[in-house]
């Protein structure tokens, strides 16, 4: 009997609407203006958070499962919304230095959003997938836009590597559906919950699959040995599309894995003991090579490495403790390192950044801009009372509860090399200096100093008044239903 | 009159504000702004100390994670807090003095001491975690903006330090209460539920390992001699670094009820280290030729002394380590901002300048005053300490508590070698005339010395304070 299928367009409702903001950027840009596209795009992006709103708690799904508007969804969905927000209002002010202020460049950062929330909404590999691929895709345009060697270069290996990785992903599916027959979370993991029910084969087939589902998500984070492109493409991208790379994409990968491995595989045999030596190895290379590092930006892209390494702690800890870790994490990563990256974009004079040695001094000459840099600086490192500290602090409790003891003592030394290189820039910009200004003296502009303050606010509040946001993630019963029902 | 539980977090916060409030006052009125709020935060502190106490304030903080935010000033920590609070007064007096344009640097001095008083005031892991941490940045920005020419290396290599010790900590804080099941990270709550075993060891080796960089003990005092050789020549930093020294508070407060039988079971090679720390950095003092240096190590050495009390787990010997801790701070920082006067006359920190005396009689008779109460000699607070430390470290272990007295003869030698070299011999020809001292000056040095000779005389207000508390922490050991 045919059957009509499940299509509610109320769950949709946050996506259609970025859409839409992507949409009208496509069509209208031959009428309009980018500016006036950039304020449409952030009306949309803030009539989605309202739709999110709308749906808490409502735990509704369409297509059978396959898209699922639950209250993790709408969690992750609100701080993807929230580093759109900020790239959007950096964008107004340096797009135009950057040589991409045309609209095609909202349209694609529009596609992106999408696939991002397609990807935190989903609810089986496919639709995951098809996020997955709108999001790289129109991230590997947004990183060769610019009409230079630097960004050329780094758009292509971006997207050669980031291919392999979608190709490892796309195979990893297929084992996975190999294994269980089937493509949609909840009925994995209902396949999975009791591993004796597959014969020895099929284990096999599942290990196999998780492990490449692993690796094609490891090249999206960038976890180690996967990360090789992440410096190249985040310091030769313009700074403005860094920093929607390293917040908003990432936080969508995060969001993936955490559904497909925190929901459908949780169960799954071999895929942990792989992803704490992937971690492990990326706190040590991440954290040692950004100290090595002579220019901001590019250290900001070891930093941002590093990140993938604390966050991926989160994922070691059980459902409840880790998703709610992980979900406060993200926020406040993406808060700390949009308005970090806002600063360089705002007052750098090309779009290599600037070297860390011509940061001296910055706070007698832009003392607001220098100040917020460096508390989302003091935030990265960790240190209280910015809300850096509780994601970290979250992070190691999350993978010391769930057994990871030495993983936590591990994290916890190579934070001591994190603070040296976050501590380094912020401290020279407080010291006195006689020579020339290095930086492009006039970057302060209205949306931009906005962007920064929402950050420096955010990382403020959440590290004084923690239940702010841990509040509204920290219910477990949120995270135990990744899989969807 | 409302109620006493809330004044350490008035007392706490108050600092914080007055240094907010520095940003947005008149140029003007910066010295006087500030001198007030620390006059008043140190008038809260007496009339805490009047009330006997301000009990235990406990509120939910993020009641998800079972962290609270649970203050109180008593015992111990009243003490150290009103010694805190006096010689943050002190410092903003001499930084409105000495520093040109002072506003930064009376911010970073309030904003300090905020995060100083919430430490001794936090019965709470996390919360402590958080203030000692909060100490941490205005004290990097004080060097960073006001330090010397090689102040990077000396700043990275702080903070390295200091962090990794408190991160090795903050694992051993999740670890107490996990491993120990309580329900929050308030001390009442994790002193009912325990961890034992080997379990333990571990975790206090973790704390340790922040509390020994911050007392700071052998082998992780590397950063404290470049710390103040590379920070303003005024020395008051250095005040606000001396106060810094929180490892010996925190290693009584929280690591001897909560790692009881780590406690005992580390005590002979701990005892050990600490007398080693003394000695050694008594020996290491009398070679400096910075006056910067040679008071780092010399304040090195009264920590080594401190750590033999706490580590004793004796309780005549804990109470004169608290007793040193908090009464070491008056002298050691006053001794800090002397050199920084002398500094201001004649333009250099070196120990073999010679001839002071003839010109700044008061600068050196106030100098060597407070040179008698750092090397114990008694009539002075000093003395009470460092006599109690050892008097309680022989019942445990009389042979390290000789090698820590040799200590006291050692101390001697480098002070007074270093004060004749400076201030008596022959001026060299041609030394400019040096002015004694002036204005506010007298009160900068007086008050301190003045407090200490009167606790080195009148010791019970201050025993009476600290007695009860040590008995009940070292109750928990089970009466050793």
């Amino acid at each position: 009997m045919l059957q009509a299928p499940d299509v509610a367009l109320l769950p949709l409702l946050p996506i259609l609407l970025v859409l839409a903001g992507a949409l009208l950027s496509t069509l209208l840009g031959f009428w309009v203006s980018r500016r006036t596209l950039t304020v449409i795009n952030i009306v949309t992006v803030i009539l989605s958070g309202a739709g999110m709103i709308f749906l808490w708690n409502q735990g509704l799904s369409s297509f059978a499962g396959g898209l699922q508007a639950d209250n993790a969804a709408i969690l992750l969905g609100l701080t993807i919304l929230v580093g759109t927000l900020m790239t959007l209002l950096v964008s107004l002010d340096t797009a135009w230095r950057a040589r991409v202020s045309f609209p095609e460049f909202d349209a694609m950062l529009m596609y992106a959003v999408t696939g991002c929330l397609l990807i935190v909404f989903s609810g089986d590999l496919i639709v995951m997938l098809i996020g997955l691929e709108i999001m790289s895709l129109s991230g590997y345009v947004l990183a060769t836009l610019q009409d230079s060697r630097r960004a050329e270069e780094s758009g292509l290996k971006y997207f050669l590597l980031g291919a392999a990785g979608s190709a490892i992903l796309i195979y990893g599916i297929a084992f996975v559906y190999g294994a269980t027959g089937s493509l949609n979370y909840a009925a994995i993991a209902a396949k999975v919950g009791s591993v004796s029910n597959l014969t020895p084969e099929n284990t096999g087939i599942l290990v196999g699959g998780s492990l490449l589902l692993l690796a094609g998500f490891a090249f999206k984070i960038a976890l180690v040995p996967f990360h090789q492109w992440t410096p190249d493409v985040y310091s030769g991208a313009p700074t403005t599309v860094s920093l929607f790379l390293s917040t908003v994409v990432k936080v969508a990968a995060f969001a993936g894995m955490l559904r497909v491995f925190g929901g459908a595989l949780a169960d799954a045999p071999g895929w942990a003991g792989v992803l704490q030596i992937l971690t492990a190895a990326t706190l040590i290379i991440g954290n040692t090579a950004a100290l090595l590092q002579l220019n901001f930006k590019r250290m900001m892209a070891y930093s941002a490495v590093a990140h993938t390494g604390f966050l991926a702690m989160c994922l070691l800890g059980t459902q409840a403790l880790g998703g709610a870790a992980l979900g406060y994490y993200l926020l406040v990563y993406t808060l700390m390192t949009a308005a970090a990256l806002a600063v360089v974009a705002a007052l750098q004079r090309t779009e290599t950044g600037f070297e860390i040695n011509d940061m001296r001094g910055l706070y007698y000459r832009h003392p607001g801009y220098a100040i917020a840099l460096s508390v989302c600086l003091a935030s990265l490192a960790g240190l209280p009372p910015f809300a850096g500290f509780f994601g970290k602090y979250l992070a190691f409790q999350a993978a010391f509860q769930n057994g990871y003891v030495w993983l936590s003592v591990l994290a916890a030394v190579t934070s001591v090399a994190a603070l040296v290189y976050y501590l380094r820039p912020a401290m020279l910009m407080f010291m006195p200096d006689r020579t020339p200004a290095k930086e492009y003296t006039r970057g302060e502009r209205f949306p931009t100093t906005l962007t920064i303050g929402l950050g420096v606010a955010g990382v403020t509040v959440l590290g004084i008044l923690p239940n702010v946001w841990y509040g509204w993630v920290a219910n477990p019963a949120i995270w135990q239903l990744l899989a969807g029902r | 009159m409302f109620d006493p539980q809330w004044l350490p977090t008035i007392m706490i916060f108050l600092p914080l504000l007055g240094s907010l409030l520095l940003f947005l006052a008149p140029n003007r009125w910066r010295d006087e702004l500030a001198g007030f709020v620390a006059v008043l935060t140190l008038g809260l502190g007496l009339m805490i100390w009047y009330t006997g106490g301000s009990g235990l304030l406990g509120l939910n903080w993020i009641p998800a994670l079972g962290i609270t935010y649970s203050v109180e000033l008593s015992g111990v920590s009243l003490a150290l807090a009103l010694v805190t609070a006096f010689m943050s007064f002190i410092a903003v007096l001499y930084a409105a003095r000495r520093i040109p344009n002072p506003g930064t640097m009376l911010a970073l001095i309030l904003a300090m001491e905020t995060g100083l008083l919430g430490i001794f005031a936090a019965r709470d892991l996390i919360l402590f975690y958080v203030f000692f941490e909060d100490a941490l940045l205005p004290s990097l920005l004080m060097l960073a903006i006001y330090g010397k020419a090689h102040r990077m290396r000396a700043l990275v290599k702080f903070a390295a330090y200091t962090l990794f010790g408190s991160l090795l900590m903050l694992v051993s804080i999740i670890g107490v209460r996990y491993l120990g099941g309580s329900p929050t990270f308030a001390l009442v709550d994790l002193k009912q539920n325990l961890v034992t075993g080997p379990a333990q060891t571990w975790l206090y080796l973790g704390f340790l390992t922040a509390m020994a960089v911050k007392l700071p003990l052998w082998p992780l005092h590397a950063w404290l001699p470049d710390f103040h050789e590379q920070n303003h020549d005024s020395g008051v930093p250095d005040v606000m670094g001396t106060l810094y020294k929180v490892g010996g508070y925190g290693l009584f407060t929280f690591a001897i009820p909560l790692f009881p039988d780590a406690s005992l079971e580390l005590r002979p090679i701990l005892m050990g280290l600490a007398a080693f720390t003394a000695l050694y950095s008594a020996w290491v003092a009398f070679g400096q030729k910075d006056w910067k240096r040679l008071l780092a190590y010399a304040g090195l050495s009264h920590m080594g002394f401190v750590a033999l009390g706490v580590f004793s787990l004796n309780e005549t010997a804990v109470i004169g380590a608290m007793y040193l801790l908090a009464f070491q701070n008056l002298y050691t920082g006053a001794l800090f901002l002397s050199v920084g006067m002398v500094q201001e006359r004649i333009g250099s920190l070196d120990t073999r300048v010679g001839g002071l005396m003839t010109g700044a009689g008061a600068l050196g008779g106030m100098t060597m005053a407070l040179w008698f109460a750092s090397i114990a000699v008694p009539g002075m607070a000093g003395f009470i300490g460092e006599f109690s430390v050892l008097l309680g470290a022989y019942q445990v272990s009389p042979w390290v508590a000789f090698a820590a007295g040799l200590t006291t003869i050692a101390a001697a030698a480098y002070a007074l070698t270093a004060f004749q070299t400076t201030f008596w011999q022959a001026r060299p020809l041609g030394g400019i005339a040096v002015r004694d001292l002036v204005h506010t000056e007298w009160l900068i040095l007086g008050l301190p010395l003045v407090i200490a000779i009167f606790f080195g005389v009148y010791s019970a207000p201050a025993l009476n304070l600290m007695q009860p508390a040590v008995k009940s922490v070292l109750a928990a050991l089970g009466g050793s």
